[in-house]
């Protein structure tokens, strides 16, 4: 199981999810991949996806306008 | 009854805020009797900054058509402090608010070259546009469909299409 992490600060909505979409596919299941943002839209955006994707996805609120979003890649459908 | 931390944090579903932005609309129509614009205030800011280089914008064909409207604000001379400038302040202190309520308040960095030339270039682009429309997605649309404006529909739909452009441009040069 590896861990990624994509760098998002300073960056908008969709962009942070576009990044993660790309990442999701180069990796293997039971691969997690960890954004990191400073934009308060953009873990509700990823989380919204991730659900309707089915991806275990998790918000953490690392600091004070500060998040790290936590996603799993499962097995390919 | 979820404590008010929950309520101050969290963003607001759309609905409650398309509520309350409806309501606010109309109690600011009526009470200051304009609906609420953004750009209208960056225009007649605009207009000021080029009258210190000594250039007359006045006088340019564009205000031959939106004079009826501008003529007020302008006759008084009250280019840069008027109700679209105090309309502007009011979003910037009322984020300025919501964020800290939130305490979420973060000075942004910019990330790249890349990103700054594409935000100053939309910027610049979206501020021609709005001038063209007569307003931004604010003044144009989100004002204008209540005024049962025709105006505001037509943007509405090109408005879609610039943002399907805009979101292949974003996935072709931005990630």
């Amino acid at each position: 199981m590896a861990v990624r992490e994509i760098d998002c600060l300073c960056e908008l909505c969709p962009v942070p999810l576009l990044k993660a979409m790309k990442e999701l596919k180069t990796m293997e299941p039971g691969d997690v991949v960890i954004i990191r943002s400073d934009h308060s839209c953009v873990g509700i955006n990823i989380k919204e996806w991730a659900v309707k994707n089915q991806y275990p996805v998790e918000i953490v609120e690392a600091e004070d306008g500060e998040w790290e979003i936590y996603i799993e890649k499962i097995k390919e459908k | 009854m979820k404590p008010i931390v929950t309520w101050l944090k969290k963003p607001w579903p759309y609905w409650v805020g398309g509520i309350l932005l409806g309501f606010i609309n109309v109690m600011l129509l009526a009470v200051s009797g304009i609906s609420w614009q953004i750009t209208s205030g960056f225009l007649l800011w605009g207009v000021g900054i080029l009258e210190w280089f000594g250039l007359e914008p006045l006088r340019w064909e564009y205000f031959d058509h939106f004079k009826y409207y501008y003529a007020p604000v302008i006759s008084n001379d009250h280019v840069f402090i008027n109700q679209y400038t105090i309309l502007n302040m009011g979003v910037i202190v009322g984020s300025l608010i919501a964020t800290l309520l939130a305490s979420q308040f973060k000075w942004k960095k910019i990330k790249n070259k890349r990103q700054f030339i594409f935000a100053l270039f939309g910027g610049i682009i979206m501020g021609y546009g709005t001038r063209l429309a007569f307003g931004c997605n604010i003044g144009a649309f989100f004002s204008g469909i209540p005024s049962f404006s025709l105006h505001a529909w037509f943007f509405g739909i090109f408005a879609i299409f610039g943002a399907w452009i805009g979101s292949k441009i974003l996935i072709r040069f931005l990630l």
